[in-house]
Formats: C-alpha cells, structure tokens, sequence
C-alpha cells in the first residue's frame, strides 16, 4: 500500500490519519470510506454550542483531485440537512475564499474544517444567499467552476 | 481563520448564465495549458540579445534591450505562471551558492532551522513538513555533488520536474510569509487597504500562482538573507533599463530581469 503510492496519496493518508486521531471539535471523518477511496471523503459537522446552528449535524463531501494538494479540494455540503446560511447554496455549494482563490498547499481539510465551523459560527441571521434560486438553477454541479466573487463581509 | 473572505457566487448579471464561467475558466485553464507545454519551468542560458527578436519594430524596447545587453551578457527565462519569482529568486540563489562550500553550507543550516521557526508562528506542522522535507532533500542532493557542474545540471534537472519545482516555490512562499509576520510592524505600511500582514498572507503570498510585488521581495530576500537587483523593462520614458537593489543598499548577488508581471533571471 505505501510503496506506490503518488505524493497526493501520501499527503491524503497523512491528513486522514491525523483527523482521526486528532478531530477538531464536532468534527469527524468516516475513516472507513476515507480509507476505501482515499479521493473522496465523507465529514460530519455539528453546529457549535451557543450558536444559531446548535444542535443541528450535517455532512460535508470533499472530493481531491491527484493534483492535492496544490489543486485546492471540492467541498460541499451534502445529505439530508443543509445549513441555512448567507453563504451555503440550498445545492450544498459553499462560498469561501480559500475553496478557490485563497487555497494554499499548506492548508489542510482539517483548515478547511475550522474555517467552515467559524463561517457557520459568525452567522447572526439564518438565511439563504439572495442569488440562491438562480445561482442552483443555472450553476455547474462543481462548485469549482464557478467563479466567485468574494467581499469581505463578517457574516 | 474567521477572517477569511466569504461572498456570493458571481450571478449579478442575470442575463448571463452561469456558464459563462465555465467558459472564462475552460478558456483560462486553456491557456494555462498552452503556457505550460510551451515554455520550460525554468530554460537554458541563452544570450540577453535574444529578447530583441521579441520586440522587433519596437525602439523604446529595443533600446532598452540594447543597454540591458551592455550590463548582462545571458539569461535565463522562466514560466510566467505567477510563481515566476519565487522559483527564479530560489534557481538563481542556488545556483549561485553551489560554487561556494561556505556559503552553501551556512545557507542550509538557515534552512534546516525554518521549519521550527514556522511552527512557532502557527503554521500548521503535518502540511508544512511535506514542504520543508523536499527542500532539505533537494538541499541535501545537491550538497552531495562535488564537481560544481554536476551539481548545477543537478539543479536545472529539479527545477524542471513540477514535483520537486512546486515544493520549492511552496516552501519559499512560507518561509516569505514568515518573514512578513515576523516584522509585521514593518510590513504593514506596504499593504494598502484595511488588511491585516496575516491576511495579505494568506491571499496573496502562500497560494500558488499570485504574484509577487515589492513587498515580496523584500520579505524573501530577507528570509533568505540574500540582496537582489531587479532590472526594469517597461514602456516608460528614456533608452535605459532602471535598477533598484532590495534590500536598498545591498550587495546583489541575484539578479532578475522584471517585465511587467514577468521575472527572469539575468547573469553578468
């Protein structure tokens, strides 16, 4: 298993061994699929204490290609709940700077992980984005090929 | 990393259909390619008069090229795809230091050392030993060869394998991120707008393929302790390429060739 495999295969195992072991808080993986295909794993995510999402898991699907890590993951929101957010698509499709543009090779899908807990964390009012309905009619079911415009809101 | 920027998707113009960014991207990614399978990651000497044939017709150019060859005779091209100077500023330094024991040797202890000064400022460890272990090896291979020719063909054979060349330039954009960090105070006055060191960081100096200004190379002269000279070569005024020395005042021992978004490598 170790001998041949590619350096995106590595830096993957690396990664996955590491969040199950040490998983941020409310977040784990389905080791077992992870460790199957090692391209595509399954997360769950509570929402944090003390916040609007509180109570309520959901499902994160992260897909990498062999270029990981320099090609940044595809990240969506998957399953039967999906956080009503400003920034989550009712299709799952995340809005956040570093799935695209600000990806860096010394992020990691724990990062990714943290970054999401504190997106959904800051949210002061549950509510879809405003271009929801036209952006799930019309978009590519990769969130990576869309183009996004990103402003710095707190939200 | 609750400052990260967060948005909307790109559908504000209702008239077009979100498959206009498929195509932008297909278009883009294109281009890309045709960059990629056209010019090498970093090529072979070859005469600084050469850029003449670019430029034909041209006489602000061409005049510009003309002085360039009285202070350069060669030089070496890279891939313009937004890591051009980090991967030329790394060959160039290298390059340089393999006919000097000393000064290799002090450059790589610098080396062996960053790992744990990154750590300290937060980086993530398990992502950032990827990074720093294919440097010490590229480090380490290259030490190992004695006949300086060898050694620097060595070079060039790595730094166009993309395996090897991206960790490089991956590992030198952490060590410039650092630096920025670690003098932030410093830093701060090159940032326009209300960002923060860490976030001009994070967006414009650890992911691949953004490019590099002023305050990049000031960050990574620093953390490799090394002066550069850069050249300049735009359509401005006069027959004379202008040169400025980063870290003002230093000795260059790095010297790049800069058209506008472009570095190149130039040698005396």
């Amino acid at each position: 298993m170790t001998s041949a495999m590619s350096p995106s295969e590595r830096r993957l195992q690396k990664e996955l061994m590491s969040l199950i072991k040490d998983p941020p808080p409310g977040v784990s993986v389905d080791a077992e699929q992870a460790e199957q295909n090692l391209l595509q794993w399954t997360i769950h995510m509570e929402g944090a204490t003390g916040t609007l999402y509180e109570g309520e898991s959901f499902q994160l699907q992260f897909k990498f290609s062999n270029k990981y890590p320099f090609d940044s993951p595809e990240v969506t929101f998957v399953g039967s709940n999906i956080p009503v957010h400003p920034h989550v698509y009712s299709n799952g499709h995340i809005c956040l700077s570093i799935l695209t543009d600000d990806w860096s090779p010394a992020l990691s899908v724990q990062a990714v992980c943290l970054s999401i807990v504190s997106m959904l964390s800051s949210c002061r009012e549950k509510q879809q984005p405003p271009d929801n309905a036209f952006y799930v009619k019309t978009c590519n079911k990769n969130p990576k090929k869309t183009k996004w415009w990103y402003h710095d809101d707190s939200v | 990393m609750g400052d990260v920027g967060q948005s909307t998707a790109n559908t504000s113009n209702k008239e077009m259909t979100s498959n206009q960014d498929e195509l932008i991207l297909a278009q883009q990614r294109q281009i890309e390619k045709e960059i990629s399978e056209s010019i090498p990651l970093v090529g072979e000497l070859e005469p600084v008069t050469s850029l003449s044939s670019e430029y034909s017709g041209d006489d602000i150019y061409l005049a510009k090229v003309n002085d360039l060859a009285a202070k350069y005779s060669s030089m070496r091209r890279t891939r313009p795809d937004g890591n051009c100077f980090f991967r030329a500023f790394t060959y160039a330094t290298l390059e340089r230091l393999l006919g000097n024991k000393e000064e290799f040797n002090s450059f790589y202890k610098l080396a062996e050392n960053s790992k744990n000064v990154l750590v300290e400022l937060g980086f993530q460890q398990f992502t950032l030993e990827d990074f720093y272990d294919t440097y010490m090896d590229v480090l380490k291979r290259l030490a190992d060869i004695d006949n300086v020719d060898d050694a620097r063909r060595e070079l060039h054979t790595v730094f166009n394998e993309q395996g090897y060349s991206d960790y490089m330039v991956v590992y030198l954009r952490l060590l410039t991120s650092a630096q920025l960090q670690k003098e932030k105070d410093f830093y701060s006055c090159f940032i326009e707008g209300e960002r923060t060191v860490a976030d001009f960081c994070h967006q414009e100096v650890e992911p691949m393929y953004k490019d590099s200004d002023h305050i990049h190379i000031m960050a990574a002269c620093s953390a490799l302790n090394t002066g550069v000279r850069v050249l300049y070569m735009d359509r401005g005024t006069g027959n004379i390429v202008t040169q400025h020395d980063l870290p003002e005042g230093c000795t260059p021992t790095v010297h790049l060739l800069y058209r506008p978004s472009h570095y190149d490598i130039l040698y005396v």
